[in-house]
Protein backbone atom coordinates (compact mmCIF):
# COMPACT_ATOMS: atom_id res chain seq x y z
CA UNK A 1 0.00 0.00 0.00
CA UNK A 2 1.45 2.97 -1.28
CA UNK A 3 1.74 6.11 1.74
CA UNK A 4 0.15 9.58 0.81
CA UNK A 5 0.07 13.42 2.23
CA UNK A 6 -3.16 14.53 2.23
CA UNK A 7 -3.93 18.18 1.99
CA UNK A 8 -7.17 20.48 2.63
CA UNK A 9 -7.07 23.98 1.61
CA UNK A 10 -4.76 22.75 -1.59
CA UNK A 11 -4.96 25.51 -4.31
CA UNK A 12 -4.49 28.32 -2.25
CA UNK A 13 -1.54 29.82 -1.85
CA UNK A 14 -0.22 28.34 1.49
CA UNK A 15 -1.56 25.07 -0.13
CA UNK A 16 -0.10 25.10 -2.80
CA UNK A 17 3.36 25.55 -1.35
CA UNK A 18 2.84 22.62 0.54
CA UNK A 19 2.12 20.58 -2.12
CA UNK A 20 5.02 21.61 -3.87
CA UNK A 21 7.44 21.27 -1.14
CA UNK A 22 6.20 17.46 -0.03
CA UNK A 23 6.23 17.18 -4.33
CA UNK A 24 9.66 18.15 -3.93
CA UNK A 25 10.53 15.67 -1.67
CA UNK A 26 9.01 13.26 -3.83
CA UNK A 27 6.25 12.47 -1.64
CA UNK A 28 2.76 11.00 -3.41
CA UNK A 29 -0.19 13.55 -2.48
CA UNK A 30 -3.80 13.58 -2.09
CA UNK A 31 -5.17 16.76 -2.43
CA UNK A 32 -8.71 18.50 -1.69
CA UNK A 33 -10.44 21.96 -2.13
CA UNK A 34 -13.23 23.46 -3.82
CA UNK A 35 -12.72 23.31 -7.58
CA UNK A 36 -12.18 19.96 -9.67
CA UNK A 37 -10.80 22.24 -12.60
CA UNK A 38 -7.73 23.94 -10.18
CA UNK A 39 -7.11 21.24 -8.77
CA UNK A 40 -6.82 18.85 -11.93
CA UNK A 41 -4.81 21.64 -13.83
CA UNK A 42 -2.14 21.72 -10.17
CA UNK A 43 -2.19 18.20 -10.42
CA UNK A 44 -0.85 17.82 -13.80
CA UNK A 45 1.54 19.59 -13.46
CA UNK A 46 2.87 18.07 -10.31
CA UNK A 47 2.98 14.53 -11.62
CA UNK A 48 4.96 16.13 -14.80
CA UNK A 49 7.33 17.98 -12.98
CA UNK A 50 7.99 15.90 -9.89
CA UNK A 51 7.48 12.43 -11.34
CA UNK A 52 4.86 11.71 -8.13
CA UNK A 53 1.44 10.09 -7.35
CA UNK A 54 -1.13 12.79 -7.40
CA UNK A 55 -4.76 11.83 -6.35
CA UNK A 56 -7.56 14.63 -6.31
CA UNK A 57 -11.32 15.11 -5.17
CA UNK A 58 -12.74 18.35 -4.55
CA UNK A 59 -15.32 18.81 -1.63
CA UNK A 60 -16.96 21.68 0.16
CA UNK A 61 -14.97 21.34 3.72
CA UNK A 62 -17.91 22.48 4.99
CA UNK A 63 -20.62 20.39 4.47
CA UNK A 64 -20.75 17.83 6.60
CA UNK A 65 -22.19 15.15 3.78
CA UNK A 66 -19.56 16.25 1.09
CA UNK A 67 -16.97 15.41 4.05
CA UNK A 68 -18.22 12.12 4.69
CA UNK A 69 -18.24 11.78 0.76
CA UNK A 70 -14.53 13.00 0.67
CA UNK A 71 -13.55 10.47 3.67
CA UNK A 72 -15.84 7.41 2.00
CA UNK A 73 -13.83 8.08 -1.62
CA UNK A 74 -10.32 7.95 0.28
CA UNK A 75 -11.07 4.58 1.96
CA UNK A 76 -12.43 3.25 -1.65
CA UNK A 77 -8.98 4.17 -2.70
CA UNK A 78 -7.09 2.02 -0.31
CA UNK A 79 -3.87 3.69 0.40
CA UNK A 80 -2.14 5.12 3.86
CA UNK A 81 -1.24 8.10 5.10
CA UNK A 82 2.28 9.26 6.39
CA UNK A 83 1.66 12.91 7.13
CA UNK A 84 -1.97 15.12 6.87
CA UNK A 85 -1.49 18.87 6.23
CA UNK A 86 -4.74 20.73 7.63
CA UNK A 87 -4.24 24.45 5.39
CA UNK A 88 -8.45 24.99 4.34
CA UNK A 89 -9.48 27.79 6.76
CA UNK A 90 -10.98 31.35 6.37
CA UNK A 91 -11.47 34.92 7.41
CA UNK A 92 -14.32 37.49 7.67
CA UNK A 93 -12.64 40.68 8.45
CA UNK A 94 -14.59 43.35 9.72
CA UNK A 95 -16.63 43.94 13.25
CA UNK A 96 -18.58 41.00 14.30
CA UNK A 97 -22.02 42.36 14.56
CA UNK A 98 -21.93 42.65 10.78
CA UNK A 99 -21.11 38.72 10.31
CA UNK A 100 -24.44 36.90 8.96
CA UNK A 101 -25.37 33.67 10.92
CA UNK A 102 -24.42 32.02 7.77
CA UNK A 103 -20.76 33.00 7.97
CA UNK A 104 -20.67 32.29 11.20
CA UNK A 105 -21.51 29.21 10.74
CA UNK A 106 -19.15 28.74 7.70
CA UNK A 107 -15.90 30.17 9.84
CA UNK A 108 -16.71 27.62 12.86
CA UNK A 109 -17.02 24.63 10.24
CA UNK A 110 -14.42 25.18 8.25
CA UNK A 111 -11.75 26.21 10.95
CA UNK A 112 -12.45 23.75 13.30
CA UNK A 113 -15.38 21.27 12.38
CA UNK A 114 -13.66 19.62 9.30
CA UNK A 115 -10.04 20.31 10.85
CA UNK A 116 -10.96 17.80 13.39
CA UNK A 117 -13.20 15.41 11.71
CA UNK A 118 -10.62 14.91 9.03
CA UNK A 119 -7.80 14.36 11.46
CA UNK A 120 -9.49 12.12 13.42
CA UNK A 121 -10.55 10.24 10.38
CA UNK A 122 -6.88 9.84 8.45
CA UNK A 123 -5.51 8.79 12.09
CA UNK A 124 -7.35 6.03 11.17
CA UNK A 125 -5.63 5.36 7.71
CA UNK A 126 -1.83 6.08 8.94
CA UNK A 127 1.24 4.07 7.75
CA UNK A 128 2.05 2.64 10.97
CA UNK A 129 5.63 1.70 9.61
CA UNK A 130 6.22 5.50 9.63
CA UNK A 131 5.88 8.23 12.28
CA UNK A 132 2.96 9.74 11.17
CA UNK A 133 2.85 14.01 10.80
CA UNK A 134 0.07 16.02 11.35
CA UNK A 135 0.43 19.81 10.59
CA UNK A 136 -2.47 22.32 11.58
CA UNK A 137 -2.37 25.48 10.36
CA UNK A 138 -3.10 28.35 12.74
CA UNK A 139 -2.03 31.86 12.86
CA UNK A 140 -0.08 33.93 14.78
CA UNK A 141 -3.13 35.31 15.94
CA UNK A 142 -3.87 32.72 17.87
CA UNK A 143 -1.80 34.28 20.44
CA UNK A 144 -3.67 36.89 20.38
CA UNK A 145 -7.40 38.34 20.62
CA UNK A 146 -8.32 40.19 17.26
CA UNK A 147 -10.66 42.58 17.27
CA UNK A 148 -11.86 42.78 14.02
CA UNK A 149 -10.84 39.23 13.11
CA UNK A 150 -12.69 37.68 16.88
CA UNK A 151 -13.70 34.82 15.90
CA UNK A 152 -10.63 34.00 13.24
CA UNK A 153 -7.79 34.93 16.00
CA UNK A 154 -10.74 32.22 18.47
CA UNK A 155 -10.96 29.59 15.94
CA UNK A 156 -7.30 29.65 15.51
CA UNK A 157 -6.46 29.72 19.24
CA UNK A 158 -8.99 27.01 19.58
CA UNK A 159 -6.54 24.83 16.94
CA UNK A 160 -3.17 25.21 18.61
CA UNK A 161 -4.82 24.64 21.93
CA UNK A 162 -6.20 21.12 20.56
CA UNK A 163 -3.15 20.52 18.47
CA UNK A 164 -0.59 20.97 21.54
CA UNK A 165 -2.93 18.50 23.60
CA UNK A 166 -3.52 16.48 20.74
CA UNK A 167 0.53 16.00 20.11
CA UNK A 168 0.87 14.83 23.90
CA UNK A 169 -1.66 12.32 23.60
CA UNK A 170 -0.45 10.58 20.64
CA UNK A 171 3.19 10.67 21.49
CA UNK A 172 3.27 7.30 22.14
CA UNK A 173 2.19 5.88 18.90
CA UNK A 174 4.51 7.81 16.68
CA UNK A 175 2.39 10.83 16.13
CA UNK A 176 3.78 14.31 16.01
CA UNK A 177 1.58 17.00 15.47
CA UNK A 178 3.10 20.38 15.01
CA UNK A 179 1.08 23.57 14.60
CA UNK A 180 2.19 26.59 11.94
CA UNK A 181 1.73 30.31 13.24
CA UNK A 182 2.61 32.45 10.59
CA UNK A 183 2.20 36.02 10.33
CA UNK A 184 0.31 37.79 7.36
CA UNK A 185 1.31 35.56 4.35
CA UNK A 186 1.61 36.89 1.02
CA UNK A 187 -0.18 34.60 -1.36
CA UNK A 188 -3.29 36.39 -3.56
CA UNK A 189 -2.77 39.77 -4.32
CA UNK A 190 -5.44 40.52 -1.80
CA UNK A 191 -3.06 39.63 0.99
CA UNK A 192 -0.49 41.28 -0.77
CA UNK A 193 -2.41 44.46 -0.31
CA UNK A 194 -3.31 43.88 3.11
CA UNK A 195 -0.02 43.46 4.48
CA UNK A 196 0.92 46.16 2.48
CA UNK A 197 -1.48 48.33 4.04
CA UNK A 198 -0.37 47.28 7.59
CA UNK A 199 2.76 49.69 6.27
CA UNK A 200 6.73 48.77 7.21
CA UNK A 201 5.93 46.33 10.23
CA UNK A 202 3.33 44.65 7.85
CA UNK A 203 6.45 43.48 5.40
CA UNK A 204 9.00 42.66 8.12
CA UNK A 205 7.18 40.11 9.40
CA UNK A 206 5.90 38.64 6.02
CA UNK A 207 7.79 35.44 5.13
CA UNK A 208 7.56 34.15 2.07
CA UNK A 209 5.40 31.28 1.55
CA UNK A 210 7.48 28.86 -0.08
CA UNK A 211 9.71 29.54 2.62
CA UNK A 212 7.09 29.01 5.25
CA UNK A 213 6.44 25.64 4.08
CA UNK A 214 9.77 24.00 3.25
CA UNK A 215 10.68 25.13 7.09
CA UNK A 216 7.07 23.76 8.83
CA UNK A 217 7.98 20.26 6.91
CA UNK A 218 11.46 20.40 8.48
CA UNK A 219 10.09 21.14 11.83
CA UNK A 220 6.94 18.51 11.90
CA UNK A 221 9.71 16.03 10.50
CA UNK A 222 11.69 16.89 14.25
CA UNK A 223 8.49 16.69 15.72
CA UNK A 224 8.34 20.18 17.18
CA UNK A 225 5.53 21.51 18.90
CA UNK A 226 5.26 24.87 17.19
CA UNK A 227 6.01 26.82 14.31
CA UNK A 228 6.41 30.67 14.27
CA UNK A 229 8.53 31.93 10.67
CA UNK A 230 10.51 34.86 11.20
CA UNK A 231 12.83 35.55 14.12
CA UNK A 232 11.18 38.86 14.64
CA UNK A 233 7.76 37.39 15.04
CA UNK A 234 9.08 34.92 17.36
CA UNK A 235 10.44 37.68 19.64
CA UNK A 236 7.17 39.85 19.28
CA UNK A 237 5.39 36.44 20.39
CA UNK A 238 7.75 36.11 23.41
CA UNK A 239 8.12 39.61 24.45
CA UNK A 240 4.06 39.69 23.95
CA UNK A 241 3.77 37.51 27.03
CA UNK A 242 4.53 39.73 29.49
CA UNK A 243 2.12 41.95 28.57
CA UNK A 244 -1.41 42.24 29.97
CA UNK A 245 -3.73 40.59 27.07
CA UNK A 246 -5.95 43.65 27.40
CA UNK A 247 -3.46 46.03 26.91
CA UNK A 248 -2.30 43.93 23.76
CA UNK A 249 -6.06 43.30 22.60
CA UNK A 250 -6.08 47.73 22.75
CA UNK A 251 -3.40 47.96 20.92
CA UNK A 252 -4.01 45.07 17.82
CA UNK A 253 -7.40 46.49 17.39
CA UNK A 254 -5.91 50.30 17.48
CA UNK A 255 -3.84 48.91 14.23
CA UNK A 256 -6.47 47.34 12.36
CA UNK A 257 -8.61 50.17 12.69
CA UNK A 258 -5.34 52.21 11.22
CA UNK A 259 -4.93 50.12 8.61
CA UNK A 260 -8.21 49.79 7.57
CA UNK A 261 -8.16 53.43 7.22
CA UNK A 262 -4.87 53.11 5.05
CA UNK A 263 -2.92 55.37 7.79
CA UNK A 264 -0.31 53.46 8.57
CA UNK A 265 3.27 54.67 7.32
CA UNK A 266 4.50 52.97 4.36
CA UNK A 267 8.00 51.95 3.63
CA UNK A 268 8.39 54.41 0.90
CA UNK A 269 7.31 57.39 2.81
CA UNK A 270 9.00 56.63 5.47
CA UNK A 271 12.55 57.22 2.88
CA UNK A 272 10.96 59.89 1.45
CA UNK A 273 10.76 61.76 4.32
CA UNK A 274 14.40 61.13 5.93
CA UNK A 275 15.39 62.12 1.94
CA UNK A 276 13.28 65.21 2.64
CA UNK A 277 14.71 66.18 6.12
CA UNK A 278 18.25 65.37 4.83
CA UNK A 279 18.06 67.25 1.70
CA UNK A 280 16.29 70.15 3.41
CA UNK A 281 13.73 69.85 0.96
CA UNK A 282 9.89 71.27 1.76
CA UNK B 1 28.06 53.37 -26.26
CA UNK B 2 24.77 53.64 -26.91
CA UNK B 3 25.65 53.21 -30.90
CA UNK B 4 22.23 54.08 -32.53
CA UNK B 5 21.28 51.61 -35.52
CA UNK B 6 21.40 52.29 -38.76
CA UNK B 7 17.91 53.79 -40.17
CA UNK B 8 18.38 52.51 -43.24
CA UNK B 9 19.40 49.12 -42.46
CA UNK B 10 16.41 49.62 -40.13
CA UNK B 11 14.08 50.49 -43.12
CA UNK B 12 15.28 47.80 -45.24
CA UNK B 13 14.24 45.08 -42.58
CA UNK B 14 10.99 47.15 -41.52
CA UNK B 15 9.89 46.78 -45.65
CA UNK B 16 11.21 43.24 -45.56
CA UNK B 17 8.18 42.60 -42.93
CA UNK B 18 5.44 43.14 -45.60
CA UNK B 19 2.96 40.17 -45.76
CA UNK B 20 4.64 38.57 -42.96
CA UNK B 21 3.14 36.91 -40.00
CA UNK B 22 4.16 37.68 -37.13
CA UNK B 23 3.11 36.84 -33.49
CA UNK B 24 4.21 38.71 -30.10
CA UNK B 25 3.60 38.16 -26.70
CA UNK B 26 3.00 41.23 -24.23
CA UNK B 27 1.54 43.33 -27.22
CA UNK B 28 -0.44 45.68 -25.17
CA UNK B 29 1.95 48.15 -23.44
CA UNK B 30 5.91 48.87 -23.69
CA UNK B 31 8.46 47.43 -25.82
CA UNK B 32 5.39 45.13 -27.13
CA UNK B 33 3.30 47.59 -28.06
CA UNK B 34 5.98 49.80 -29.95
CA UNK B 35 7.11 46.44 -31.85
CA UNK B 36 3.63 45.89 -32.80
CA UNK B 37 3.02 49.05 -34.08
CA UNK B 38 6.16 49.32 -36.26
CA UNK B 39 5.48 45.99 -37.87
CA UNK B 40 1.72 46.70 -38.48
CA UNK B 41 3.05 49.99 -40.32
CA UNK B 42 5.24 48.04 -42.40
CA UNK B 43 2.32 45.68 -43.67
CA UNK B 44 3.08 42.61 -41.22
CA UNK B 45 0.06 40.68 -39.98
CA UNK B 46 0.87 40.80 -36.67
CA UNK B 47 -1.22 38.77 -34.08
CA UNK B 48 -0.68 40.67 -30.84
CA UNK B 49 -0.82 38.72 -27.46
CA UNK B 50 -2.50 40.53 -23.89
CA UNK B 51 -3.89 39.36 -20.73
CA UNK B 52 -6.66 41.69 -20.54
CA UNK B 53 -8.98 41.79 -22.94
CA UNK B 54 -9.73 46.02 -22.77
CA UNK B 55 -6.17 46.56 -23.07
CA UNK B 56 -6.25 44.66 -26.53
CA UNK B 57 -9.25 46.68 -27.50
CA UNK B 58 -7.76 49.68 -26.39
CA UNK B 59 -4.22 48.78 -27.86
CA UNK B 60 -6.17 47.53 -31.18
CA UNK B 61 -7.75 51.10 -31.61
CA UNK B 62 -4.75 52.82 -31.05
CA UNK B 63 -3.15 51.09 -34.07
CA UNK B 64 -5.77 51.23 -35.91
CA UNK B 65 -5.79 54.75 -35.68
CA UNK B 66 -2.36 55.34 -36.33
CA UNK B 67 -1.84 52.75 -39.80
CA UNK B 68 -5.99 52.26 -40.68
CA UNK B 69 -5.33 49.72 -43.26
CA UNK B 70 -3.11 47.82 -40.54
CA UNK B 71 -3.47 43.93 -40.24
CA UNK B 72 -3.47 43.05 -36.56
CA UNK B 73 -5.78 40.46 -34.80
CA UNK B 74 -5.22 40.48 -30.75
CA UNK B 75 -5.81 37.15 -28.69
CA UNK B 76 -6.27 37.16 -24.84
CA UNK B 77 -4.23 34.64 -23.32
CA UNK B 78 -3.00 34.53 -19.03
CA UNK B 79 1.45 33.29 -19.92
CA UNK B 80 1.41 32.26 -16.67
CA UNK B 81 -0.54 29.02 -17.02
CA UNK B 82 0.71 26.08 -19.08
CA UNK B 83 -2.67 25.35 -20.14
CA UNK B 84 -3.29 28.56 -21.28
CA UNK B 85 -0.25 28.76 -23.56
CA UNK B 86 -1.68 25.40 -25.03
CA UNK B 87 -4.63 27.19 -25.59
CA UNK B 88 -2.92 30.02 -27.25
CA UNK B 89 -1.06 28.25 -29.84
CA UNK B 90 -4.19 26.59 -31.05
CA UNK B 91 -6.18 30.01 -31.22
CA UNK B 92 -2.86 31.47 -32.75
CA UNK B 93 -3.21 28.12 -35.61
CA UNK B 94 -6.54 28.78 -36.19
CA UNK B 95 -5.92 32.79 -36.63
CA UNK B 96 -3.13 31.93 -38.92
CA UNK B 97 -5.25 29.38 -40.92
CA UNK B 98 -8.20 31.99 -41.23
CA UNK B 99 -5.77 34.79 -43.12
CA UNK B 100 -5.12 32.01 -45.58
CA UNK B 101 -1.32 31.41 -44.18
CA UNK B 102 0.01 28.46 -43.05
CA UNK B 103 2.99 29.75 -41.44
CA UNK B 104 4.48 31.97 -39.08
CA UNK B 105 7.55 34.29 -40.02
CA UNK B 106 8.74 35.59 -36.61
CA UNK B 107 7.95 34.50 -33.20
CA UNK B 108 8.62 37.22 -30.27
CA UNK B 109 8.38 35.97 -27.00
CA UNK B 110 8.22 39.53 -25.20
CA UNK B 111 5.79 39.19 -22.59
CA UNK B 112 7.67 39.48 -19.26
CA UNK B 113 6.84 40.23 -15.66
CA UNK B 114 7.92 41.09 -12.14
CA UNK B 115 7.47 40.32 -8.56
CA UNK B 116 8.67 41.12 -5.27
CA UNK B 117 6.97 37.88 -3.41
CA UNK B 118 6.97 34.65 -3.92
CA UNK B 119 4.03 33.54 -6.07
CA UNK B 120 2.89 30.56 -6.68
CA UNK B 121 0.54 30.00 -10.29
CA UNK B 122 -2.76 27.47 -10.33
CA UNK B 123 0.00 25.20 -11.44
CA UNK B 124 2.72 25.11 -8.83
CA UNK B 125 4.97 27.18 -10.58
CA UNK B 126 6.68 30.77 -9.34
CA UNK B 127 4.97 33.79 -11.58
CA UNK B 128 8.29 35.35 -12.73
CA UNK B 129 9.90 31.86 -13.69
CA UNK B 130 6.32 30.84 -15.57
CA UNK B 131 5.22 34.42 -17.26
CA UNK B 132 9.52 35.00 -18.26
CA UNK B 133 10.61 31.44 -19.21
CA UNK B 134 8.11 28.87 -19.01
CA UNK B 135 6.16 30.05 -21.44
CA UNK B 136 8.06 30.94 -23.92
CA UNK B 137 9.74 27.56 -24.23
CA UNK B 138 6.16 26.01 -24.81
CA UNK B 139 4.70 28.47 -26.90
CA UNK B 140 7.96 27.93 -28.91
CA UNK B 141 7.07 24.50 -28.57
CA UNK B 142 3.89 24.45 -29.74
CA UNK B 143 4.97 26.67 -32.97
CA UNK B 144 7.40 25.46 -33.92
CA UNK B 145 5.86 23.52 -36.79
CA UNK B 146 4.44 26.82 -38.23
CA UNK B 147 7.64 28.70 -37.95
CA UNK B 148 9.47 25.49 -39.88
CA UNK B 149 7.46 25.89 -42.55
CA UNK B 150 8.41 29.62 -42.96
CA UNK B 151 10.54 30.47 -45.69
CA UNK B 152 12.70 32.40 -43.07
CA UNK B 153 11.06 31.50 -39.52
CA UNK B 154 12.57 33.42 -36.69
CA UNK B 155 12.63 33.10 -32.79
CA UNK B 156 13.07 35.92 -30.89
CA UNK B 157 13.24 36.07 -27.43
CA UNK B 158 13.65 39.20 -24.79
CA UNK B 159 16.15 38.51 -22.12
CA UNK B 160 18.40 41.51 -20.34
CA UNK B 161 21.63 42.15 -19.24
CA UNK B 162 20.32 41.17 -16.15
CA UNK B 163 21.39 37.85 -17.24
CA UNK B 164 25.27 38.91 -16.48
CA UNK B 165 26.75 37.53 -13.13
CA UNK B 166 23.85 34.82 -12.16
CA UNK B 167 24.24 30.84 -12.39
CA UNK B 168 21.03 28.29 -12.31
CA UNK B 169 19.92 27.53 -8.52
CA UNK B 170 19.43 23.69 -9.39
CA UNK B 171 18.12 22.65 -6.03
CA UNK B 172 15.51 25.27 -6.15
CA UNK B 173 14.86 26.86 -9.68
CA UNK B 174 12.20 28.60 -8.62
CA UNK B 175 13.54 29.83 -5.13
CA UNK B 176 10.98 28.98 -3.21
CA UNK B 177 12.89 28.79 -0.39
CA UNK B 178 14.85 31.94 -0.26
CA UNK B 179 12.92 33.95 -2.74
CA UNK B 180 14.80 37.30 -3.80
CA UNK B 181 12.70 38.94 -6.50
CA UNK B 182 15.88 40.20 -8.77
CA UNK B 183 17.25 37.06 -8.56
CA UNK B 184 14.76 35.08 -9.47
CA UNK B 185 14.15 37.62 -12.10
CA UNK B 186 18.14 37.32 -13.67
CA UNK B 187 17.54 33.92 -13.51
CA UNK B 188 14.76 33.62 -16.09
CA UNK B 189 16.53 36.14 -18.21
CA UNK B 190 19.34 34.18 -18.03
CA UNK B 191 17.13 30.81 -18.85
CA UNK B 192 15.86 32.93 -21.89
CA UNK B 193 19.10 33.12 -23.20
CA UNK B 194 20.24 29.24 -22.51
CA UNK B 195 17.17 28.31 -23.95
CA UNK B 196 17.72 29.86 -27.16
CA UNK B 197 21.06 28.95 -27.47
CA UNK B 198 20.22 25.23 -27.08
CA UNK B 199 17.18 25.99 -29.87
CA UNK B 200 19.48 27.08 -31.90
CA UNK B 201 22.38 23.95 -31.50
CA UNK B 202 18.72 22.06 -32.38
CA UNK B 203 17.82 23.58 -34.93
CA UNK B 204 20.90 23.44 -36.43
CA UNK B 205 20.94 19.56 -36.31
CA UNK B 206 17.17 19.02 -37.51
CA UNK B 207 18.85 21.45 -40.57
CA UNK B 208 21.31 19.20 -41.00
CA UNK B 209 19.67 15.72 -40.60
CA UNK B 210 16.93 16.73 -43.06
CA UNK B 211 19.07 19.07 -45.97
CA UNK B 212 22.04 16.67 -47.72
CA UNK B 213 23.17 20.05 -49.31
CA UNK B 214 24.68 22.66 -46.43
CA UNK B 215 22.30 25.18 -47.88
CA UNK B 216 22.22 28.35 -45.61
CA UNK B 217 19.83 27.41 -42.48
CA UNK B 218 16.66 29.11 -42.69
CA UNK B 219 15.11 29.38 -38.65
CA UNK B 220 17.18 30.89 -35.92
CA UNK B 221 16.18 32.02 -32.62
CA UNK B 222 17.48 35.29 -31.32
CA UNK B 223 17.99 36.74 -27.91
CA UNK B 224 17.66 40.64 -27.64
CA UNK B 225 18.63 42.73 -24.64
CA UNK B 226 16.22 46.29 -25.03
CA UNK B 227 18.76 47.59 -22.62
CA UNK B 228 16.90 50.20 -19.92
CA UNK B 229 13.55 50.87 -21.10
CA UNK B 230 11.19 53.18 -19.53
CA UNK B 231 8.07 50.66 -19.26
CA UNK B 232 6.05 49.57 -16.92
CA UNK B 233 7.46 46.24 -15.45
CA UNK B 234 8.20 47.21 -12.52
CA UNK B 235 4.88 48.12 -11.32
CA UNK B 236 3.62 44.78 -11.72
CA UNK B 237 2.93 43.32 -8.52
CA UNK B 238 5.56 45.05 -6.83
CA UNK B 239 4.97 47.14 -3.52
CA UNK B 240 5.28 50.52 -2.58
CA UNK B 241 9.24 50.53 -1.93
CA UNK B 242 10.21 49.07 -5.27
CA UNK B 243 7.93 51.00 -7.72
CA UNK B 244 9.34 54.28 -6.17
CA UNK B 245 12.80 53.19 -7.28
CA UNK B 246 11.69 52.27 -10.56
CA UNK B 247 9.74 55.41 -11.17
CA UNK B 248 13.31 56.84 -10.53
CA UNK B 249 15.12 54.54 -12.20
CA UNK B 250 13.09 54.13 -15.90
CA UNK B 251 13.05 57.70 -16.29
CA UNK B 252 16.68 57.30 -17.31
CA UNK B 253 15.47 54.51 -19.45
CA UNK B 254 15.19 54.96 -23.54
CA UNK B 255 12.02 54.92 -25.12
CA UNK B 256 9.77 51.69 -26.22
CA UNK B 257 10.03 52.43 -29.65
CA UNK B 258 13.47 52.94 -29.76
CA UNK B 259 13.77 49.53 -27.40
CA UNK B 260 11.73 47.88 -30.08
CA UNK B 261 14.32 48.36 -33.60
CA UNK B 262 16.18 45.82 -32.14
CA UNK B 263 13.48 43.21 -32.99
CA UNK B 264 12.34 44.81 -35.39
CA UNK B 265 15.95 44.46 -36.93
CA UNK B 266 16.24 40.59 -36.17
CA UNK B 267 12.43 40.11 -37.24
CA UNK B 268 13.02 41.41 -40.83
CA UNK B 269 16.81 41.74 -42.02
CA UNK B 270 17.94 39.37 -44.70
CA UNK B 271 21.08 38.94 -43.71
CA UNK B 272 20.68 38.70 -39.98
CA UNK B 273 19.54 34.42 -40.36
CA UNK B 274 23.72 33.38 -41.70
CA UNK B 275 24.87 35.10 -38.50
CA UNK B 276 26.26 32.88 -35.69
CA UNK B 277 25.55 35.61 -32.81
CA UNK B 278 22.45 35.10 -30.52
CA UNK B 279 22.68 38.04 -28.34
CA UNK B 280 21.87 41.26 -29.59
CA UNK B 281 21.33 44.81 -28.62
CA UNK B 282 20.62 47.97 -30.58
CA UNK B 283 20.92 46.46 -33.41
CA UNK B 284 24.65 44.86 -32.69
CA UNK B 285 25.48 41.54 -31.39
CA UNK B 286 27.01 41.33 -28.00
CA UNK B 287 28.95 38.76 -26.22
CA UNK B 288 26.28 37.05 -23.75
CA UNK B 289 27.79 35.90 -20.28
CA UNK B 290 29.96 32.53 -20.55
CA UNK B 291 27.55 30.79 -17.87
CA UNK B 292 24.88 31.30 -20.85
CA UNK B 293 26.96 29.58 -23.31
CA UNK B 294 27.99 26.21 -21.84
CA UNK B 295 25.81 23.41 -23.18
CA UNK B 296 25.90 21.56 -20.64
CA UNK B 297 24.24 24.17 -18.61
CA UNK B 298 21.55 24.64 -21.70
CA UNK B 299 20.63 20.72 -21.95
CA UNK B 300 20.32 20.19 -18.15
CA UNK B 301 18.07 23.23 -18.01
CA UNK B 302 15.97 21.97 -21.31
CA UNK B 303 15.33 18.40 -19.88
CA UNK B 304 13.88 20.14 -16.69
CA UNK B 305 11.91 22.41 -18.68
CA UNK B 306 10.70 19.61 -20.80
CA UNK B 307 9.38 17.70 -17.57
CA UNK B 308 7.57 20.54 -16.33
CA UNK B 309 5.74 21.21 -19.79
CA UNK B 310 5.68 17.77 -20.03
CA UNK B 311 6.43 17.74 -23.62
CA UNK B 312 9.31 15.61 -25.38
CA UNK B 313 11.36 17.78 -28.14
CA UNK B 314 11.55 15.65 -30.76
CA UNK B 315 13.80 17.19 -33.89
Amino acid sequence: MESYVLITGATGGLGKAFAVECAYRGWNLFLTDLSEEHLCCFATSLMNTYAVRVIYSPCDLTDAAERQKLLSHIRSCNISFSALINVAGLDYEGLFSDRSPEQIRTLIRLNIEANLEITAEILKLRNRIKPFRIINVASLAAYYSMPLKAMYAASKRFLLSFSMALREELRPYGVTVTTLCPAGLPTTPECIKAIERQGFAGIITTKNVGYVAAKTIDHALKGHAVYIPGKLNQLLRFFSSFIPSVVITRFIGSRWQRAGENKLQKPEHLIWNLWRKTEGVT
Amino acid sequence: MNTRPSSTLLEQAGRNLKGKTVVITGATSGIGLAATKIMAGYGAFVIGIGRSEQKCRMAETEIRELHADAKIAYLTADLSLLREVRKLAEKIKETVHKEGNDCIDVLVNNAGTFACWYISTEEGFELQFAVNYLAPFLLTYELLPLLKAASTGRIINLSSGSHYRTKIRWNDIMMRKHYNCLMAYKQTKLANVLFTAELNRRLGKYHRSNKTQDSCINIRAFVVDPGLVNTQIGFKGTTGIVKWIWKMRSQRGIEPEEAASTIIYLAGDPNVLNSQEIYWKNCHPLKPSKYSQREDVALRLWEMTEQMCGIRWEN
